[in-house]
């Protein structure tokens, strides 16, 4: 196992490298760059005053300097927690993250978590009883989801909250510590839109693994050696299905995060994703690279965890 | 008792195939279609009228999508059926050039991208060696960043216009690609077929272009249309966060964000555009599920 997740390991540093190397000279490839962007806001003609101050900030940015030594030198910094000034809010980027960070992570668990306690029961009573109207529905519910884009399903809920029940997105977000019961009030809405959203395919995946496994020669030897229905279908069956689903869900972590940008903008949550959105309009240079990088440090985590978690569950995979 | 009931299964499935292989007139294969594939038939239904709408938008909206002439927020009438916008632009005729911006968006990326993927993915696990480990790194960063991150990034580094949007999408859509086909590629280079094609004395060029390229084929068109809707809706996102076409493009996202901005007043707004895409990618995921299905040979059963 130690080996497994060594190995696994190894993949996980370059891959995140690559993927902070990707955006840093994506960024850069930006006609005009930020010096320019910050001098010529106001439109105004180009002036030798305005050129003399676009190469001052050059040199104080560090920009004038070639692009893999201005590389290194972030990675410097971000490796000891500096991802630099942000343009737009005038403080280190680090302090934007550090605030909206739990935000975001509060509200990609608590949709997990909900999506997976009422999917997964779902799941297997629709292959439980294959071909009944509680299947259809269930069926019908996970089909209903999957072809529904997020923003729409989210915008929908919003219109449902403000004309029926006179609600509105707070202005202010009220942290879990301070305040848990207003905290997840203000976070129930995004996660079941979310979860709805999520849900759909852990049906599908569940019911199908179900449906194969419940055929199985071991299901039918549980069975013949008088065991309960219930013992069966969750010592035996289920948790045989659950493999890809673990694995499926570190899949569309991707998705998972992407949901999250879009949820906290239609909600109004302050989160990284308002956090990247807001950035990504102003060309807020230093603070998009920042927040890509976190998340592309969470998505590999949630990854290599998941691999990890299916190397555990099942040791064909761990000496492959 | 299940193993009888599905060797009738494979029976028929049989029975129908060899009827498909003998229907000649295209008409009998269009029923054949219908009759094994109903809900493919109707995504395909649904994908006719989407591409119809988006070829005679010209000639079918009542007014130019960015027409802002009429008084903004009326209700739905005979007059407007979908209503007007916040600045009184004919919703009706802005989501029917919708469709026009859509699938034009949707099948230019997916071409692009894809193809550019098949291409490197197949080249580069026919050559293997270096060049396909070091390949296999920049896919691996380029799978690092969540889809909709990266989408953000790179508009936050092309700018805002729908030509840019198209090659986010299709830069979005090339890892993927790449590695799909790369791995269908690996197992088609040890096939019988390509080691005569070399004995005989081809070319490596001619083996990936004669050989290697046309037997994944099938791999390529599912993908193909599996991301077709994938990238329609990948470009209402970014739209509907802003950051993809220009506001005044009729895309069905960025309809849907100035709807929310009147959630109470003009509820209108978001249901007519967040139908046309649901609708859009409900047809487009049947037409992909069922052609899935006609091109893996797991599910076909004996056609071959």
């Amino acid at each position: 196992m130690l080996r497994y997740a060594a190995r696994r390991f190894l993949l996980f540093v370059p891959s995140l490298l690559g993927a902070s190397i990707l955006i840093f000279v994506l960024l850069r490839l930006v006609p005009g760059d930020v010096a320019e962007i910050l001098v010529y806001q106001a439109g105004a003609e180009s002036s030798t005053v305005q050129q003399k101050h676009v190469q001052e900030i050059r040199a104080e940015l560090g920009l004038d300097r070639p692009i893999a030594v201005q590389y290194l030198a972030w990675l410097g910094n971000a490796l000891r927690g500096d991802f630099g000034h942000s343009y737009l809010q005038q403080r280190p980027v680090t302090e934007i993250v550090r605030e909206r960070f739990p935000r975001s992570l509060e509200l990609a668990l608590l949709t997990l978590v909900v999506a997976v306690i009422w999917a997964v029961p779902l799941g297997v009573i629709s292959a439980v009883r294959q071909n009944t109207w509680a299947d259809h529905l269930v069926r019908l519910v996970s089909i209903s989801g999957l072809s529904l884009p997020i923003f729409f399903t989210g915008v929908l809920i919003l219109w449902a909250l403000v004309r029926f029940f006179r609600w509105l997105p707070p202005l202010e977000f009220v942290s879990f510590f301070d305040d848990p019961a207003e905290n997840l009030k203000q976070l129930v809405f995004p996660t079941l839109a979310q979860a709805y959203y999520i849900s759909a395919p852990i049906m599908r995946l569940t019911r199908s693994q179900m449906l194969e496994v419940v055929r199985q020669d071991y299901v039918r030897t549980a069975r013949a050696k008088g065991l309960a229905d219930g013992a069966v279908i969750y010592r035996h069956a289920l948790a045989n299905s659950l493999l890809p689903v673990v694995t499926f869900v570190g899949w569309w972590g991707g998705r998972l995060l992407g949901g999250i940008v879009i949820m906290e903008i239609i909600f109004a949550v302050p989160g990284m994703g308002t956090a990247l959105v807001q950035a990504v309009s102003n060309r807020d240079y230093p603070t998009v690279q920042a927040i890509v990088f976190v998340m592309a440090l969470i998505f590999l985590t949630l990854n290599l965890l998941v691999d990890l978690l299916y190397g555990w569950l099942d040791p064909r995979i761990r000496y492959a | 008792m299940p193993e009888a009931a599905e060797r009738v299964g494979v029976a028929t499935e049989v029975a129908e195939a060899r009827a498909a292989a003998r229907a000649s007139g295209w008409l009998d294969r269009l029923r054949w279609f219908v009759a094994s594939q109903p809900l493919g038939a109707a995504g395909a239904l649904v994908v006719l009228v989407l591409i119809l709408t988006a070829l005679f938008a010209p000639a079918l909206a009542p007014h130019g999508p960015k027409d802002a002439a009429f008084a903004p927020y009326l209700s739905p009438s005979a007059e407007f059926p979908m209503g007007t916008d916040h600045i009184g632009r004919d919703m009706l005729s802005r989501v029917i050039w919708g469709a026009r911006l859509s699938l034009y968006v949707g099948l230019t990326a997916v071409l692009f991208g894809v193809t550019l993927g098949a291409l490197w993915g197949v080249v580069t696990a026919y050559f293997g060696g270096v060049a396909d480990s070091a390949s296999q790194r920049v896919v691996d960063s380029l799978m690092a960043l969540p889809p909709i991150v990266l989408a953000l990034a790179l508009m936050a580094a092309l700018g805002q216009s729908v030509t840019n949007v198209i090659i986010a999408l299709a830069i979005l859509l090339v890892p993927t690609a790449a590695r799909t086909l790369r791995s269908v590629a690996l197992s088609i280079k040890e096939m019988p077929y390509v080691e005569a094609a070399r004995a005989a004395g081809a070319s490596e060029w001619r083996v990936i272009f004669r050989h290697v390229l046309p037997n994944s084929l099938s791999t390529y068109i599912v993908l193909f249309t599996v991301n077709i809707a994938y990238a329609i809706v990948v470009e209402a996102a970014l739209a509907f966060l802003g950051l993809g076409a220009p506001p005044d493009e009729p895309s069905w996202g960025g309809m849907l964000t100035a709807g929310t901005q009147a959630l109470e007043t003009a509820p209108w707004m978001i249901f007519f555009p967040g139908l046309a895409i649901s609708l859009t990618v409900f047809g487009l995921n049947l037409l992909g599920d069922s052609i899935r299905d006609l091109t893996d040979p797991r599910l076909r059963g004996g056609l071959g």
